[in-house]
């Protein structure tokens, strides 16, 4: 048959998936991403664990902004979402060891409408009960079952709506890939369900607890809802930079005064997250599980989402291989998606690998961020090429070994596990820059503030630091003059911590906000994670 | 009761209309609205290239681009309006200026999906599968299911030889895709049908195609693969279709299916008449050269011509089509070592198509007997 106009091109006009569009905020870091909330990592924490300086955690958050009162099913890990956790040891920006985490759903009591209830010992059917539809006799017994005091087994009568979950270590990639089984036999992981309120479940930090599981070997998983560990004006930073200027602020909103920087433990603005649940997966494990060898102790880390891929050529015959898996999220360091790459090349950032980040490396090495805080505060940034921010995309700064390869230009959060955790009393939230090495970028805590350290660093703040560990320093320009660190001034959002204290022990974020007394913070409202208030100012 | 009448007769008229005519009012419409604005001719340009396709006809092509100079006269970096261009430059058949424009775009926009698809559009075109399989799969990437995704991945499969995923895809394209698409809808059955004839199911294939044609009356497209399910009515079929749509291409079809059905004298003048209009637009990019080639080496005895014009074709894109021609014009001048090597180039993409078997296996019979002799 002769061939026809066989083009395709405007086949299905009505029905193309819409042109991607410009929106783009923290928590929903790429268009298709903000679609697939499940498979959306909110924020990737790797740090050496405070309580245990041999082990190493990782903090994967997904699916954000979970209001605690938004039931009745409240928020399910997606059984259909790979989750995963990789680990670069060899500074070549592939993955040679990976986490993975599959959920899958059970139903208790299909025929109830609500997948978590409970309340005291279960009340049941009064005296005047009606009858029920298949019985004359009125319905006795718990209508209402227990309260939720367990995951499984006794206590758990309410939990009608409960995930499992497995843990995988996979040891290199492809076809020479090992899959290890982490779980012990017999041991089932359970997913902590989100906080209903006091009357489902009444000791819920009990309950969240149990979901705390030693996996031996030094191991240790929690999988469920917590609240979310992030803090940011959210509102203020993606109304285009529109930082709060109210009089707790000197001058210009954006930049702090010193007294406001000094204190990691109060807020001056609105911590829009605050209130506000997210799904995490914690995995901590001993350090000699994923370094090298203690004579390398930097990794390479990052999480990634996938989903079942839609592949063209079709599995070989005899079928050898299945489920090919398409990623469809990644994160390594904080808000790159959202701050550094444009908005027309972030689903292709989203679907890459780091070791391909090469074709992204003008958006970093001439952020438009960088102009923005220069037109919008009239601060004098350094000129591009900024190679100045090198160190967050590759195995170089001051807390990276000398001696050790840079690797490609690779978005990861670099780790130095050699770097012993700092005790809460002397943390910093503003991590290196503010003088805390075990703090963001080597790797990155809970705690870091880095909306405002990304801020300084993408204004400067690292020109002139040492970029080795025996001190090499980065030089900068600005129309041309040298430019210095010290230049930049101390912007902020003015949220300098979260709502809610976190732990100090395994897995580090606060368990779940009750959804019946949740409170969001306003704009102007000034929260600290004290409990005994703000201190004045 | 005026009121209602008018009513009536503006839905009637719309309801005649096709999706492309629709889409071309209301394109206009906005125009008038806004006519210093880009996106109403963006609109109307794709607009007019979806009626190019529906009818067949190269002027609607022409209107396009005029369309699309518009639009870049009123904002002469407008995304959009390159977009419309690459869509033009497709149907003009200039493949590798669409596939350069296009390159550009995704430079500039990495993330826009019908860019992607646009460049596999290009490069099935000119034979690069590699590339076309990579924007394709990276649109079913980006989101599984999506219409035109599954579509390009089908015509991919059917270069690869997977006729039954290429079937399946088709299939969920066509189930998905909104009833008032007609023309769609009529291609992609279309499309099923022909995979249905090449896997040996005439009479289903011939089912589709006429729930095709009750969907889109008159489609030169599905009357073309009628022809092929219904050979005794072949003549007819292909004389309507060549009267809504005129093209060299198909006069060959109809100057062969007058020879079989035993009209010579008719045939000769058709295939006198193919001959005169094909080689005055050989050199164009929307041309009938594989048709050609097969004129000059199996009805005019003239392999010498059908080689000079497969160098010419091959040279401009190496599409599984212009690599069997191209094998029968070397296979009709006696090379037959170098015929076999430029099918096995086509053969091993996979493909399974009953016209490339014939020819792979009277090429290698006369390999076979050279050698024996």
């Amino acid at each position: 048959m002769f061939q026809v106009k066989r083009f395709v091109a405007i086949l299905m006009a009505a029905t193309m998936i819409p042109p991607v569009g410009g929106f783009a905020a923290n928590h929903r870091s790429a268009p298709i991403t903000a679609l697939d909330h499940p498979a959306g990592i909110t924020d990737w924490y790797a740090f050496v664990s405070y309580d245990d300086p041999t082990k190493v955690t990782f903090i994967m958050d997904v699916d954000p902004l979970l209001e605690p009162s938004n039931g009745p099913n409240y928020f399910p890990f997606d059984p259909n979402v790979t989750y995963t956790m990789k680990i670069d040891n060899t500074n070549d920006g592939i993955e040679d060891i990976t986490f993975q985490f599959q959920f899958t759903t059970q139903f208790k009591a299909p025929t109830l409408p609500l997948g978590f209830v409970g309340a005291g010992a279960g009340i049941n059917g009064p005296a005047n009960a009606p009858a029920s539809l298949s019985s004359p006799i009125p319905v006795s017994g718990a209508v209402i079952p227990p309260a939720i005091t367990s995951l499984s087994g006794a206590g758990a009568a309410g939990l009608n709506y409960s995930q499992t979950y497995s843990v995988t270590m996979i040891t290199g990639t492809g076809a020479t890939a090992v899959s290890t089984n982490l779980v012990p036999a017999g041991t089932t992981l359970y997913a902590v369900p989100s906080n209903v309120g006091p009357r489902t479940m009444p000791n819920y930090t009990a309950l969240a607890k149990q979901g705390i599981y030693n996996l031996g070997n030094g191991v240790s998983v929690f999988a469920g809802t917590v609240d979310d560990p992030f803090f940011i004006d959210l509102a203020a930073a993606f109304d285009s930079l529109n930082f709060r200027s109210g009089s707790s602020f000197i001058g210009t909103g954006g930049v702090l005064s010193a007294n406001q920087d000094q204190n990691d433990s109060q807020n001056y603005a609105a911590d829009s997250l605050s209130g506000f649940n997210v799904n995490t997966i914690a995995l901590q494990v001993p350090i000699s599980m994923v370094a090298k060898s203690s004579a390398s102790p930097v990794i390479g880390t990052w999480a990634a989402t996938y989903r079942s891929a839609q592949t063209i050529r079709s599995a070989p015959s005899p079928i050898t291989t299945s489920g090919a898996l398409q990623q469809v999220n990644r994160m390594g360091n904080p808000l790159v998606n959202e701050l550094i790459i444009g908005v027309g090349s972030k689903d292709t950032f989203s679907m890459s690998q780091p070791n391909d980040d090469k074709q992204f490396a003008n958006f970093a090495l001439d952020p438009i961020l960088a102009r923005a805080l220069n037109a919008v505060y009239g601060i004098t940034v350094p000129d591009p090429p900024r190679t100045d921010l090198l160190p967050l995309v590759q195995y170089s700064g001051p807390t990276i070994p000398d001696g050790t390869p840079a690797g490609p230009v690779a978005d990861m959060l670099r780790l130095n596990t050699s770097i012993p955790p700092t005790p809460q009393s002397a943390r910093k939230r503003l991590g290196v820059i503010g003088g805390d090495l075990a703090g963001f970028p080597n790797g990155r805590r809970v705690s870091d503030d880095v909306v405002d350290i990304a801020l300084r660093a993408v204004a400067g703040a690292v020109c002139g630091a040492p970029v080795s560990a025996t001190g090499k320093k980065t030089v900068c320009t600005a129309a041309g003059n040298p430019f210095a660190g010290t230049q930049v001034p101390a912007l902020g959002d003015g949220v300098n911590t979260n709502d809610v204290p976190y732990q100090e022990t395994f897995p580090y974020v606060a368990f779940a906000q009750s959804g019946y007394s949740r409170i969001h913070r306003n704009a102007g409202d000034k929260t600290c994670a004290q409990a005994a208030g703000c201190p004045a100012q | 009761m005026k009121l209602a009448l008018a009513v009536l007769m503006l839905c009637t008229m719309a309801a005649a209309q096709t999706p492309a005519q629709r889409a071309i009012l209301a394109a206009r419409e906005q125009i008038k609205k806004d006519p210093g604005k880009s996106p109403g001719y963006n609109d109307l340009a794709r607009a007019f290239v979806r009626r190019g396709r529906e009818t067949g006809d190269p002027d609607y092509y022409r209107q396009a681009e005029r369309a699309v100079l518009d639009s870049l006269r009123l904002e002469p970096d407008n995304f959009e309006g390159y977009k419309a261009r690459v869509m033009v430059l497709l149907g003009q058949h200039e493949d590798a200026a669409a596939l350069d424009l296009a390159r550009k775009l995704n430079q500039r926009i990495p993330d826009d999906v019908l860019t992607r698809g646009l460049i596999a559009d290009a490069c099935m075109e000119l034979g690069d599968y590699p590339q076309a399989e990579t924007q394709t799969q990276w649109m079913l990437n980006l989101r599984r299911g999506n219409i035109p995704g599954m579509v390009r991945g089908a015509l991919l499969r059917i270069i690869f030889g997977d006729t039954e995923g290429a079937l399946d895809w088709l299939t969920s394209a066509f189930r998905l895709t909104n009833a008032t698409e007609t023309e769609d809808r009529a291609w992609l059955l279309t499309h099923i049908a022909l995979l249905r004839l090449q896997t040996g199911k005439p009479e289903l294939a011939d089912q589709l195609l006429n729930q095709a044609l009750e969907i889109f009356p008159d489609y030169y497209f599905t009357l073309d693969a009628l022809a092929e399910t219904r050979s005794a009515q072949a003549v007819d079929l292909l004389r309507r279709a060549q009267k809504l749509a005129p093209h060299p291409r198909r006069l060959f079809a109809l100057a062969v299916a007058l020879k079989k059905s035993g009209s010579a004298a008719e045939s000769e003048r058709t295939f006198g008449e193919f001959e005169r209009q094909a080689v005055r637009i050989s050199t164009k990019p929307d041309n009938a050269n594989r048709e050609l080639i097969f004129y000059y080496a199996d009805y005019a005895h003239k392999p010498p011509e059908a080689l000079r014009v497969a160098r010419a074709e091959i040279a401009r894109r190496q599409d599984v089509r212009t690599l069997d021609a191209c094998a029968w014009a070397l296979y009709a001048g006696g090379q037959y070592p170098q015929a076999r090597a430029e099918l096995d180039k086509a053969l091993k993409l996979g493909i399974r198509d009953t016209t490339l078997f014939a020819h792979a296996a009277a090429i290698a019979e006369a390999v076979a007997r050279a050698i024996s002799r």
